[in-house]
């Protein structure tokens, strides 16, 4: 019986020092990882919005965007967030779109876990380049075009495939030529 | 001194990847750049160090029927702590590393070295082969980060070696390359301990 | 829906098999694959524990983490704890079902819990958002993966003992390099999931 208590009281106390632990990691840690993102967020933002200086966040219909605004507080572009299965997991990005003159501004993988060498040329400018000023109403078909990475036509094909599936929902919210 | 032959013994003769051959599996994942080789060595060598020396204090306290899930916990603390440490303060590192990073809990290394030796001597000891096992497991994984990289890249540590000329040999920063490069490596570790140990003998 | 499912089972055995792509399960990879008898019973006794942990990991993140908040710091703690329960179970299993089984595994039945893929499967579940099936699927794919790769390399290695292999290369070394090439031929497997 003795035995039996000894090995959950052993147990309980190690269980609850690991959590307080933990817990204690996480709060020390979890501001700096927030402020991590945040700043990762708007790299990305003002990355993919040439011109753009600041940026700020607007939820339209449920679903969130960035507007890139430059130092005057003059709208330069919108970007959004896409995601999909990559060849060895989730893809992200960040993509900046150009409602007036109906076209993207540019493309930037936010995470992947592509194979080095070739499907993680995706993060490669020479990739992620031919995207800049690109019409929101071509096909976004790779070997079409789009051109994709050789060897790494999953990887590509990828990222297109984000790049329109979320491109779809925010020309919906903010059309070709239209305010934003 | 036993201390400092606790500490040897990981490095070289015990080295954990290149003689007993265990936790293999990361090193043959973020091998592909030097810069990782080193970060992932470091975090490893903290979870060993820390759970080896926990464990060292708590071993006779801890009832022997539950070792393993205490272990276990204790492990998986440090390892939670690392990541969220990386994820902070190194998010670059961090993300290259992807899942090994959580994966040191079941990291053969740790587990049987705890089982092994942390769970039986004192802390000094235990803290000494900890060091000396992490010690051991950087070098190795840092050597093959080096082969794999100058051949898969034509730089090491990030800085380009081998000039404009030389095409790159993909497959050694693919999977076939890991398993390669770790197999001829082991192979030679083996041809280095038996030359010595011929020598030793006189032969 | 299943033909998700059924990418997601044949990606894991061939295109991202958790052995040869991954570079997961290499130390009982390594340990077990002497002997294809042994390496089977591995591979199925695995294959149990890895479907099983994936309807584990998918509960305990939806269910409990998520729902308390604690997903960023309890995560790796609560999977391996449920994993370890898990392998627990199963020796129990096998201990009372079979004996003799349970002493050919002897100790590679509770290392199951130290196999990075089991840790690995419970990890890709949040990260990739899974359902509750799919969970499944990747465990399940992730058990015949592995099962192949130690059929495979059981084979391999039963015709080694009479090869004539170095003698500095005996041992892992050969194995390795052999996982290498085998690693080789699983990369033209690429592309062979299209995306859905």
């Amino acid at each position: 019986m003795n035995q039996y208590v000894k090995m959950i009281v052993v147990l309980l106390v190690i269980s609850c020092a690991s959590g307080a632990v933990l817990a204690l990691s996480y709060a020390v840690t979890n501001p700096k990882i927030q402020q991590q993102e945040l700043q990762k967020l708007q790299e990305s933002v003002l990355k993919v919005i040439p011109g753009a200086t600041k940026m700020e966040e607007v939820q339209k219909d449920g679903i969130t965007v960035y507007i890139g605004l430059d130092d005057q507080g003059n709208k330069k572009g919108i970007a959004f967030p896409a995601s999909g299965s990559g060849f060895n997991g989730v893809i992200e990005l960040m993509v900046g779109y150009n409602p007036t003159e109906g076209k993207l501004t540019g493309v930037e993988v936010l995470s992947m876990s592509e194979t080095p060498g070739l499907g993680a040329k995706i993060t490669e400018e020479s990739f992620t380049g031919q995207f800049n000023g690109k019409s929101v109403k071509d096909q976004f078909i790779v070997k079409q075009d789009v051109q994709a990475i050789s060897g790494a036509t999953i990887s590509s094909t990828a990222v297109t495939k984000a790049i329109k599936a979320s491109l779809d929902e925010i020309v919906k919210l903010y059309p070709v030529g239209g305010d934003f | 001194m036993q201390l400092i032959k606790d500490f040897v013994n990981g490095i070289w003769n015990e080295n954990p990847i290149f003689r007993i051959v265990i936790g293999i599996c990361s090193a043959l994942a973020v091998t592909t750049s030097a810069n990782n080789g080193i970060a992932m060595g470091m975090a490893l060598t903290f979870v060993l160090t820390c759970s080896s020396i926990l464990i060292s204090l708590l071993r006779n306290i801890i009832p022997s029927k539950v070792r393993i899930p205490c272990y276990v916990i204790v492990i998986a603390t440090f390892t939670t702590v690392v990541d969220l440490f990386m994820k902070g303060y190194f998010p670059a590192l961090y993300n290259v590393m992807g899942i090994f990073i959580p994966l040191i809990v079941v990291n053969c290394i740790v587990l049987a070295r705890a089982e092994a030796f942390a769970s039986k001597v004192g802390p000094l000891r235990a803290t000494a082969d900890a060091l000396g096992m992490g010690l051991g497991y950087t070098w190795a994984i840092t050597l093959i980060s080096i082969i794999r990289e100058i051949m898969g890249t034509g730089s090491v540590f990030g800085y380009k070696i081998l000039g404009a000329g030389f095409t790159p040999w993909v497959i050694a920063i693919l999977p076939p390359g890991a398993f390669i490069v770790m197999g001829i490596l082991v192979g030679l570790m083996n041809l280095i301990t038996r030359k010595t140990a011929n020598s030793a003998d006189g032969h | 829906m299943a033909k998700e499912l059924f990418f997601i089972i044949v990606g894991s055995i061939f295109v991202n098999n958790f052995v040869f792509s991954r570079f997961l399960g290499n130390c009982p990879f390594l340990g077990v694959s002497n002997k294809t008898e042994t390496a089977i019973g591995m591979g199925i006794a695995t294959t149990f524990v890895l479907t099983m942990t994936g309807v584990a990991a998918y509960l305990i993140q939806n269910y409990v983490l998520v729902p308390f908040g604690l997903e960023d710091f309890l995560q790796i703690v609560a999977f391996i704890l449920v994993i370890a329960s898990l392998v627990q179970l199963v020796e129990m299993i096998v201990l009372k079902v079979s004996p003799t089984l349970y002493n050919a595994f002897g100790i590679f039945l509770p290392l199951i819990t130290t196999n990075c893929i089991v840790m690995a499967v419970a990890l890709l579940i949040p990260l990739n958002n899974y359902n509750l099936v799919e969970s499944i699927a990747l465990g399940f794919g992730a058990g015949v993966g592995f099962t192949l790769a130690l059929a495979l390399m059981s084979g391999i290695r039963e015709e080694l003992e009479f090869a004539d292999v170095p003698d500095a290369l005996k041992g892992p070394a050969i194995v390795f390099i052999t996982a290498g090439l085998l690693s080789m031929i699983f990369l033209g497997f690429t592309g062979l999931v299209p995306l859905a």
